[in-house]
């Protein structure tokens, strides 16, 4: 019990001495508390089609203006970033989950399974990854769900690169060996040994491929292939492009909600990674 | 190899991703009421789609090793024509952004290191990281509404006046005016990666011994820099080069769309709604052997580079 306590400290402590990690924790969390308390704060119904059109800042009470349907902005807004941490989150786990097992099975089987699985690896890179995506959307139909499938299946290359590498190093420790030792078959070895231990740089990872995630759906929704069903940030851009002149904020404000999420989501990335990446070397020493 | 392994896996992806996908194109040349069978059968035969599925894949492999990449279903047009009169509109803005966000963001990088901490390198920081969370194309239109619609200053979209049909040299001042500002949007884009990579490999390599060593023998900082740490720190941003060649060949695509930029992105967009699937694969398979042979390319170059890597 005392350990648990000491070792939640410690995680504590890292959060607060790392100032990226700090301010993407908090990033993060205030964009779960906004998804959480959405009725709460926004202030129109985002789905109600108000007689309100295309009103500016402010008018009518209207706190980021309206679009052309006259549906509010900041409320809009408010709703969407549930869609984009949905998107962020789940595609991240399958591209995640995806890259731990080939990775594991490639760097800890080695040999000829490796060697095939590293090449995969590499063509899967070499790829040109968005128009891939943007083919499958376009044609098997744009879901959200799709959409987080297809980004998700599409991205694991690089976890599955960390992941192989880790594995790699593992195979030769000494628990791993005396765990072949004493006769524990190769499957527990990969998921109670191998996996446990060299999945922290995939997490720091996948906290960036979230942001990308983000990045990616928005710019297929402005394609104009997102999930006409669903409130999104990139749909907004996309239909803020036709009032540009006329209606400047229905992009602006959509578009400055998708870098905060981003940035938030790089902070928390780049936090992890000082912390759980054994090959970051703080060049200062600490 | 890899490389060329690459482009058949490319090729054997998108061929069964194409076929298996829900939609015909046969019925959407057809027309929505017409139902004929006879006409369906003889289309069919025209292009090849009544033949079994790995049949179809060694014929199109085949046809397009000599060139030969299909004809449009929609516009019945050879692709390679169609991709080939827009592929310099779109080369001309791939190239120029990749060349400046070389140049540009390397030369922030180096400075950045060599004042870490100053304020040139917070303010450096802080924008390549802001700008590395933004979606291109929402850059491209908030650089419109700026510089198109507020000030006026330049053209918001297509590649020449079309009002004016100037000739030479004027001609080549308003394809410049009207590349400003997609060139600069994907030019805005790429500086982070390069920034942060030759900041850090200076950084890196200002710390090695070797240099120590040298400052201990009181050889000028200058001469240290120009000669070693220069040489050794610029090794990466080849890779990044690479790398950002490789986005920018499929990320130029959404830039050409927001700035009505007569290149291949327009062709990508009808291609899908059109479900035009030969133009289709001819994009993507161009797209990534242009992806394949960069990355060869960079290779090379690196070894040339770099005397410790040796093939």
């Amino acid at each position: 019990m005392k350990s648990e306590k000491k070792r939640f400290k410690n995680i504590i402590n890292k959060i607060k001495n790392d100032r990226q990690l700090k301010y993407g924790t908090f990033g993060i969390i205030f964009l779960l508390l906004v998804v959480l308390l959405s009725p709460l704060i926004s202030t129109h119904d985002p789905n109600v089609f108000g007689p309100d059109a295309l009103n500016k800042i402010g008018e009518n009470g209207h706190l980021l203006g309206t679009n052309h349907l006259g549906q509010d902005i900041f409320s809009m807004i408010i709703h969407g970033t549930r869609t984009s941490l949905k998107v962020a989150i789940i595609s991240a786990l399958i591209s995640g989950m995806l890259g731990i097992l080939i990775g594991g099975v490639g760097g800890f089987f080695g040999g000829r399974v490796d060697q095939v699985i590293s090449e995969k690896i590499n063509i899967f890179m070499m790829l040109p990854t968005f128009f891939l995506i943007l083919l499958i959307i376009s044609l098997f139909g744009n879901s959200i769900t799709n959409v987080m499938i297809v980004i998700g299946l599409t991205t694991w290359p690089s976890n599955a690169k960390l992941m192989r590498a880790q594995a790699l190093s593992l195979r030769e420790r000494t628990f791993v060996r005396s765990a072949v030792a004493m006769g524990e078959n190769r499957r527990q070895i990969l998921f109670k040994y191998i996996i446990p231990n060299g999945i922290f740089p995939v997490v720091a990872n996948t906290t960036m491929g979230m942001s990308n995630a983000i990045l990616t759906e928005a710019s297929l929704s402005f394609l104009g292939l997102g999930d006409p069903n669903v409130i999104s940030w990139g749909q907004m851009i996309y239909t803020g492009k036709a009032y540009l002149t006329s209606a400047w904020w229905i992009s602006t404000f959509a578009g400055l909600a998708i870098v905060i999420t981003v940035i938030f989501f790089y902070l928390l990335g780049d936090g992890l990674n000082h912390v759980l990446n054994p090959k970051y070397v703080n060049r200062k020493g600490e | 190899m890899t490389g060329l392994l690459t482009v058949v896996i490319v090729f054997a992806i998108n061929f069964v991703i194409i076929r298996l996908a829900p939609g015909d194109p046969i019925k959407t040349l057809m027309g929505k009421e017409n139902d004929d069978p006879v006409l369906r059968a003889a289309l069919e035969e025209k292009y090849g789609l009544d033949k079994s599925m790995p049949m179809q894949f060694v014929l199109y492999l085949k046809t397009a090793m000599t060139g030969d990449l299909g004809t449009s279903i929609i516009y019945n047009r050879p692709v390679i024509d169609m991709i080939a009169e827009k592929i310099f509109a779109t080369l001309l803005l791939v190239l120029s952004a990749a060349l400046l966000a070389l140049i540009i963001g390397t030369i922030m990088g180096i400075h950045a290191a060599r004042h870490e901490g100053s304020l040139v390198d917070v303010i450096f920081s802080g924008v390549a990281y802001v700008l590395n969370s933004m979606p291109s194309f929402w850059l491209g239109l908030m650089l419109i509404i700026i510089f198109a619609s507020r000030l006026k200053v330049l053209p918001s979209c297509g590649m020449t006046d079309t009002r004016a049909s100037y000739i030479g040299g004027k001609y080549v001042l308003d394809v410049l005016k009207h590349m400003i500002l997609p060139v600069g949007t994907l030019l805005l884009i790429q500086i982070p990666s390069y920034f942060r990579i030759a900041k850090s490999s200076v950084l890196q390599v200002s710390n090695e011994d070797f240099i120590t060593t040298l400052r201990a023998t009181g050889m000028g900082e200058r001469k240290i820099f120009n000669k070693y740490i220069f040489r050794n720190a610029i090794l990466p941003t080849i890779t990044i080069f690479g790398i950002s060649m490789a986005y920018l060949i499929t990320g130029v695509a959404l830039i050409e769309i927001v700035f009505a930029w007569p290149g291949t992105g327009r062709l990508v967009l009808t291609a899908i709604t059109q479900r035009d699937y030969p133009t289709l694969m001819g994009i993507y398979l161009i797209m990534s052997i242009s992806v394949a042979v960069v990355m060869i390319l960079v290779d090379i170059v690196y070894a040339l580079f770099d005397p410790r890597i040796r093939y």
